[in-house]
């Protein structure tokens, strides 16, 4: 008698002490479950609208519903829609459907339907950015429908006293200038048919010698008297070129043999050698434009002819005549040379700061009012200011140029979705 | 045992008081010694080791520093784990060790391996150890900024250069050594540079290479001391002199010599102050500046530290040049002097309720002193134990003290000696003489203490399971739970020793004790009470079991957070940028938030750190910025009635005005704790570990498309790695070859050209500033001029002697990795999700289950799971082994009280009934359930079990005196209606300043308040109608069922030996 009590004790007892034990856990425990909802920041991506059994979005009047969807995984997007009413679906020959797309910059595109298979779809394709306002318009059994909603994507509004405190400037876009050129490093050297070395003529002592060294001469002019040894007669010598004597080693008295007594240059024209090496080569032609530096001296000029040299070493010459009537340009002297490879008009053209990129697009954005929005571009041709357009932006519009970054980190900051 | 100490302490009562007031005044001394914070600090043992990388991309950083520092402290004693980042220009690794390893000795292990890793680093790393200090740490921060007018000597308007100057070389150098500061971080400004900038194309034109350039500038700039002579007894010292001193100096050194001329650095080059490459920059109310953090040395009282900070800037402001001043910004001792204010007034008011409500009831104003000297003296011993134990003085620490409940076992001490003394007295008619006294305390003590002391023992017992807690929570409550124990031990040890001497010395005048009005009154409304309950007891107890249901489902609707957060006062927001911004861009959009931000009348200053600062103690990339919202005194905001969530929410309707940046609001020593734990922070993180990080980011994103159509998951999402930009230079290999140019040439040149190449220093007095070899600006940055770079070429006896840079290699942007993150030495992707709606170890196990069906992981990759289930799930096994445990041991000192399962049983029916005042006390308050309201409740079992305890005992044993059950129910419960008010009423007064105090800190308080008040209410209530209830279906049944077992029973107690001694009155 006394155990049976006692077992009945015991299972009391463990029935009591365990009736309140899960509360107490639960009580403690549920503070810890639930630790993580201060951490979180970012609100979901909140849809606001009905999606239907297709995934895309149902639009609803009544009995009647439309679902639409923007259908791009692997052709061109295009629209797909069906249509059901009372819950049924309607056979795609008996309702029509048209849809007007207005973009930003009232540009509004329109697309009409065809029936394929249990659906419509749309019977052009819709161009990026699926950024638009949507009207749509079915009809059914004689009855129209309209819905109108919004879908924009890679848009961003800005407060026109904010874009100017961010420093986001525009410009209009529009024809310009493609200026392709070629960075290229070369040297000043003296035209050789300028150069005149002097020798005598003959063996003899040198009597006289008029110019100094770095005075002028002129084409004819005396500069140097020497006695023949074999006759003993003097005979002049008159300078061949005029120029400025750059090198004399004659004096009274000396004998003239057969090295140079003088050297004329003249140097109001010289040769700027541009050395080429082979990924340049194929781009730079003989007549090419050159901007040619040196500090603070810059002069233009063009490309006569390209000097392959003796196959010493893996560049080649381009030789660009320089006037130099200033002999500001001495020979031996660096020169930085901006060869214009190519020039051309394009008829639509954007700033290369504006350029961003958005995915996997290249993009601008343009500016209506204060809304901005991306065009992604297909682009030409690029020079290191301007880059030629292709498609995907019209001349005229406002597009921005300053601080373009801003508006992409806005953009991807939010996360837009590509989801129609 | 208890006996002998009792005579003892009785007989020698004044050396009992001289020892305590001994105690005292050690406490009194330790209290100095007390470190003060706000909260507990929660930051693990962690060391980083930060190598800084000039120029080094992510991967670099991670293949060449990364994994040889990780490798080399792998092993390492105690570790409990480590994990790493690479990033542009750093590398750290994170080594966290087991808890409770000594930091030092820490530290001291690492060093012994860097010196040893340092061999396998590229030449010029350096890695070193971060400052010693945790997420508290950073309690002063002050900006260094030149007024409107002020100029330089030269007249000149100061830059950020010279601000910077001016913090590294006069402010920092005096504030790193006041005491307890461990560093001074500085972010913002530019280091100063001498820049030596060579054009391209004279160096061609003399044939020079930038290599050539920076050989030149290092070996002439030098000073030799070469010994000395001793011509004539006097001793020379001989010296060269050889340093560059200033521009010209610089401008001077010969490079080369061509055709007998010498060329220097004048002829190819420009010197000028230049600007390094910063990693980050700071600004404070919408412009740059320096900004300087004082990080305190682990350990300290933060208080004092920035206190002692703040006065020696105001110094240090008397020594800067005309025009410059550092202001603090920032200041913890704000805060903690905030928080410990309110925690002061809480314990003060507290205190003072207690003694008001003693000296109520026992009416007798010595008596209610002696018991109101245990609320000090224990609170001094108290001090000892949290000085010798390492526990800092906060709001998690002594958030849970309640005096009420520490003056417990005093109050039944007290109460029944006095009433012994005043029945004594009555017997006599006359003052008792002094053996008389003695012997009478003796007695009365002596009856009453194991009660008491049981349940002291009770109350200290339900405080262990919260040493089960570990990790973040662990942390936080532990030193909470041994304060407690701390309070209620020296509480112990003053009833069995000060409370008696102190009865036996004071109590000598007459002692008048009567029940006085209130108890009276409250005895009348108590009879009819009780003589229904038991009547109705059918109805009662289901009743009472459906009020613990009500609220049991009440406690599931009321939500729930983790740990009330302290309300610091100030904001910090994380402004996040898309990965690649640059921090000239960050440094632009952040000023134009700081305007918008101090545009708002509440805020009195707002400051930024933007990027990593010089320690890289936080490395951020550069588009991040914490944002530093220093509020204003609430009374001077335009509306003070707001509160701060309605600010910060106004703040974020502002802020998101402010284009192209995304927010994250926190609080600068909250965040600053998230960035040093910063583990996952989800409910489950999946990480993959791997090789490849193209792979990793695949198979996370496989794993992701598994994980987000499960039910359950939100805001899924894989941790960002990659996007950022780089231009690559891919060298040519086989044009290289034609031309004989290395690699390495080209990479240096590249290197050189674009981040600099360091030449030496220059010395102005102490300062030394780099001297940097680096292409002018506007070439550098222009990609086009780069390509046509020229390398040098020596193969070709003729020639131009260079190839441009494009011949010989292609440039290409592309996107790399942003951040390379590592754990325990292995690379990892982190994938994660929050689970709503849904258990987590369901969730968690069909995640297991679909990832191993549906992912097919390649050789060599694995998956782990973590996040805070990993947390919650060890937190319940845990708890659910400690709790019944705990549960246990409290029966078994029950039934060592009572030697019966039915009587131990009656008294654990106290505990729900309380848990149910608990919950309705939240309810009624609107707060939702957290950690803290699970210590109340903690708590709260223990003051129940008390109550019963005290109810039960006399009533247990008036029925064996009197054999009549119900008379001794209602005889019993009507004499221990007084002591059972008594301590509810303390220990629940003791926390209402807790409760309903607004002040800074307040709030992770209050719940535990709440709870414990609530709880008290109505288990007082529930014990004192509701038990005597129970008490009778279990025994009145066992009287019809089995009659004679009752004295079975009873025999068996005579066994315990304990219940002889139960007050018998």
């Amino acid at each position: 008698m006394k155990t049976v009590t006692r077992s009945v004790l015991n299972t009391r007892l463990s029935v009591a002490r365990f009736r309140w034990l899960p509360v107490l856990l639960s009580l403690i425990l549920s503070g810890w479950a639930s630790a993580q909802e201060t951490h979180d920041h970012d609100a979901e991506l909140q849809e606001d609208f009905v999606r239907g059994e297709h995934g895309g979005r149902l639009l609803m009047a009544g009995d009647f519903a439309v679902e639409l969807t923007l259908f791009e995984a692997g052709t061109e997007p295009e629209f797909r829609a069906w249509a059901s009413s009372g819950g049924s679906p309607v056979d795609s020959q008996s309702w029509s459907l048209d849809i007007r797309l207005s973009r930003l910059g009232g540009v509004s595109d329109r697309i009409g339907f065809r029936p394929v298979g249990d659906r419509l779809t749309g019977d052009s394709s819709v161009a990026e950015p699926h950024s638009f306002e949507v009207d749509v318009t079915a009809r059914y059994q004689g009855r129209d429908y309209h819905w109108h909603y919004a879908s924009y994507e890679g848009r961003v509004h800005l407060s026109a006293a904010m874009a100017e405190r961010m420093g986001v400037t525009t410009g209009v876009a529009g024809s310009g200038i493609i200026h392709q050129t070629e960075l290229l490093y070369g040297k000043i050297s003296p035209d050789p048919r300028q150069v005149s070395h002097i020798t005598a003529r003959y063996p003899g002592l040198i009597q006289a010698v008029r110019p100094a060294l770095g005075d002028h001469v002129e084409q004819g002019d005396l500069i140097a008297t020497v006695e023949a040894n074999d006759s003993l007669q003097t005979y002049q010598i008159r300078a061949p070129i005029s120029g400025v004597v750059v090198d004399s080693h004659a004096n009274p008295g000396e004998f003239a043999g057969s090295e140079h007594l003088l050297t004329i240059a003249d140097y109001s024209s010289v040769w700027a050698d541009l050395n080429v090496f082979p990924r340049s080569a194929q781009r730079v032609r003989p007549g090419q434009k050159v901007a040619l530096r040196m500090g603070r001296l810059w002069t233009s000029s063009s490309i006569r002819y390209l000097n392959p040299g003796e196959g010493l070493t893996p560049s080649i010459i381009a030789r660009v005549p320089i006037s130099n009537p200033d002999l500001v340009w001495t020979p031996g002297l660096l020169v930085e040379a901006d060869v214009t490879i190519d020039q051309f008009e394009v008829p639509l053209a954007i700033d290369n700061l504006a350029l961003q990129e958005y995915r996997d697009w290249q993009v601008v954005f343009i500016k209506v009012g204060d809304d901005y929005e991306i065009r992604p571009l297909e682009l030409g041709r690029s020079d290191g200011q301007f880059t030629e357009v292709l498609s995907g932006l019209n001349p005229g519009d406002r597009y921005v140029i300053g601080n373009s970054y801003l508006l992409k980190a806005d953009l991807e900051k939010s996360g837009a979705a590509h989801s129609h | 045992m208890i006996e002998s100490i009792l005579k003892q302490v009785i007989a020698r009562r004044w050396l009992v008081l001289f020892i305590i007031v001994t105690c005292a005044a050690l406490g009194i001394w330790n209290y100095g010694n007390l470190p003060i914070d706000a909260v507990p600090d929660i930051t693990n043992v962690q060391v980083q080791v930060n190598t800084e990388a000039p120029g080094y991309s992510p991967l670099e950083a991670e293949q060449r520093i990364t994994f040889p520092v990780e490798t080399g402290l792998a092993g390492l004693p105690n570790l409990a784990y480590t994990r790493s980042l690479s990033r542009y220009g750093l590398s750290q690794v994170t080594v966290v060790f087991d808890d409770g390893t000594d930091i030092y000795f820490a530290r001291n292990l690492i060093n012994e391996r860097l010196a040893v890793i340092k061999n396998e680093l590229p030449e010029g790393l350096e890695p070193v150890m971060g400052p010693i200090s945790t997420g508290l740490g950073e309690i002063f921060m002050y900006t260094v900024s030149a007024l409107p007018d002020a100029r330089k000597a030269d007249g000149s308007p100061y830059t950020a250069t010279d601000l910077r100057e001016i913090q590294d070389w006069i402010i920092r150098p005096q504030l790193i050594l006041v005491d307890g500061v461990t560093e001074i971080n500085s972010t913002g400004g530019f280091d100063k540079q001498y820049h030596v900038t060579p054009d391209p194309s004279l160096m061609l034109r003399w044939g020079i290479t930038m290599d050539q350039v920076a050989f030149a500038l290092r070996n002439n700039n030098d000073n030799r001391g070469a010994g000395y002579i001793e011509p004539n007894g006097q001793q020379l010292l001989v010296r060269s002199p050889g340093q560059l001193q200033n521009f010209s100096d610089i401008e001077n050194v010969v490079v080369a010599n061509r055709d007998d001329l010498p060329i220097r650095i004048k002829d190819i080059a420009e010197v000028a102050i230049g600007n390094e490459l910063r990693t980050g920059a700071a600004t404070r109310d919408g412009k740059e500046t320096v900004l300087g953090t004082a990080f305190m040395l682990i350990g300290e009282n933060s208080r004092a530290v920035a206190r002692n900070v703040a006065s020696a800037l105001t110094a240090i402001n008397n020594t800067l040049p005309a025009g410059i001043v550092a202001e603090p910004v920032y200041d913890r001792t704000t805060l903690v002097d905030k928080t410990i204010d309110t925690v002061r007034e809480n314990l003060l008011t507290g205190a003072i309720l207690v003694i008001a409500v003693l000296f109520l009831l026992l009416g007798n104003i010595r008596a209610a002193l002696i018991t109101a000297v245990v609320i000090p003296i224990s609170m001094l011993g108290t001090i000892i134990g949290m000085v010798t134990f390492g526990i800092s003085a906060n709001l998690m620490s002594l958030g849970a003290l309640d005096f009420g409940l520490i003056v417990d076992g005093a109050v039944i001490i007290v109460e029944n000696s006095i009433r012994r003394l005043s029945e004594a007295q009555r017997e006599d008619g006359q003052k008792l003489a002094l053996d008389e006294r003695l012997a009478l305390v003796y007695s009365a003590t002596d009856e009453v203490i194991r009660p008491s002391l049981f349940g002291i023992c009770i109350i200290t017992f339900v405080y262990l399971p919260i040493f089960s807690l570990s990790g973040i929570e662990g942390k936080m409550f532990h030193p909470m739970a041994i304060t407690v124990i701390l309070a209620l031990c020296t509480a112990l040890v003053l009833s069995l020793t000060l409370i008696p001497a102190a009865l036996a010395i004071f109590m000598t005048g007459r002692v008048a004790e009567r029940e006085n009005l209130i108890v009276r009154s409250l005895k009348v409304v108590y009879r009819p009470l009780l003589q229904a309950s038991l009547k109705l007891r059918w109805a009662v107890v289901p009743l009472a079991l459906t009020l613990v249901a009500l609220c049991g489902w009440l406690a599931t609707t009321l939500g729930s957070e983790f740990i009330p957060q302290l309300d610091e006062g100030d904001i910090a927001m994380h402004a996040l940028r898309i990965p690649g911004t640059g921090l000239e861009q960050s440094v632009q959009m952040q000023k134009v938030l700081e305007e918008r931000i101090s545009q708002l009348g509440e805020v009195d200053t707002v400051f930024s750190k933007i990027g990593t600062p010089e320690v890289a103690t936080d490395p951020m990339p550069p588009g991040v910025a914490d944002t530093f919202l220093i509020m204003k005194e609430r009374d001077r905001w335009p509306d003070p009635g707001m509160t701060k969530s309605e600010f910060i929410e106004r703040l974020e309707q502002v802020v998101t005005e402010v284009p192209g940046n995304n927010y994250e609001f926190t609080q600068p020593i909250q965040m600053r704790f998230n960035e040093l734990i910063s583990g996952v922070r989800a409910d489950l993180g999946i990480k993959v570990f791997g090789d490849d990080l193209q792979r990793l980011e695949e198979l996370a994103g496989q794993i992701l498309a598994v994980i987000e159509p499960m039910e359950g998951a939100t805001d899924a999402r894989i941790e960002q790695v990659s996007g950022l930009p780089m231009l690559t230079v891919v060298p040519d290999r086989e044009t290289m070859s034609r031309y004989g140019i290395n690699i390495s040439d080209l990479q240096n040149l590249v290197t050189t050209a674009v981040g600099g190449q360091q030449a030496g220093l220059i010395f102005e007095g102490d300062r030394r500033f780099d001297l940097v070899v680096r292409l002018p600006e506007r070439k550098r940055i222009d990609v086009q001029q780069l390509e046509t770079l020229p390398v040098a070429v020596n193969s070709f006896s003729e020639g131009p002697g260079y190839v441009p840079l494009k011949e010989v290699a292609s440039m290409e942007t592309v996107t790399g990795p942003n951040q390379i993150n590592r754990e325990n030495g292995k690379r990892r992707v982190v994938i994660t999700s929050n689970i709503r709606d849904r258990d987590l170890g369901s969730f968690v196990s069909e995640a297991r289950q679909r990832l191993a069906s549906e992912l097919e992981l390649p050789a060599g990759y694995w998956l782990e799971f973590g996040g805070t289930f990993e947390q919650l799930e060890s937190a319940q096994q845990r708890l659910s082994l400690v709790v019944p445990i705990t549960l246990v041991i409290i029966f078994g000192i029950l039934l060592t009280a009572f030697g019966s399962f039915r009587d131990a049983l009656i008294i654990f029916t106290g505990v729900p009934l309380a848990l149910t005042g608990g919950v309705l006390a939240l309810w009624v308050r609107g707060m939702p359930l957290s950690i803290s309201a699970g210590v109340g409740f903690i708590a709260l079992s223990g003051v129940a079990v008390l109550n019963g305890l005290i109810m039960l005992s006399f009533i247990r044993n008036l029925w064996r005196e009197t054999d009549d059950l119900d008379a001794a129910i209602i005889e019993g419960a009507m004499t221990r209606l007084r002591p059972v008010l008594m301590t509810a009423l303390v220990a629940s007064l003791g926390f209402i300043p807790m409760a309903i105090n607004t002040g800074t800190g307040a709030e992770v308080q209050r719940p535990l308040a709440t709870v414990v008040i609530g709880g008290i209410l109505s288990s007082t209530l529930l014990t004192l109608v509701v038990l005597p209830a129970i008490y009778r279906i279990v025994h009145g049944s066992r009287i019809r069922a089995l009659p004679g077992v009752r004295n079975r029973v009873a025999d068996g107690d005579d066994g315990s030996g304990v219940h002889r001694n139960m007050p018998a009155r």
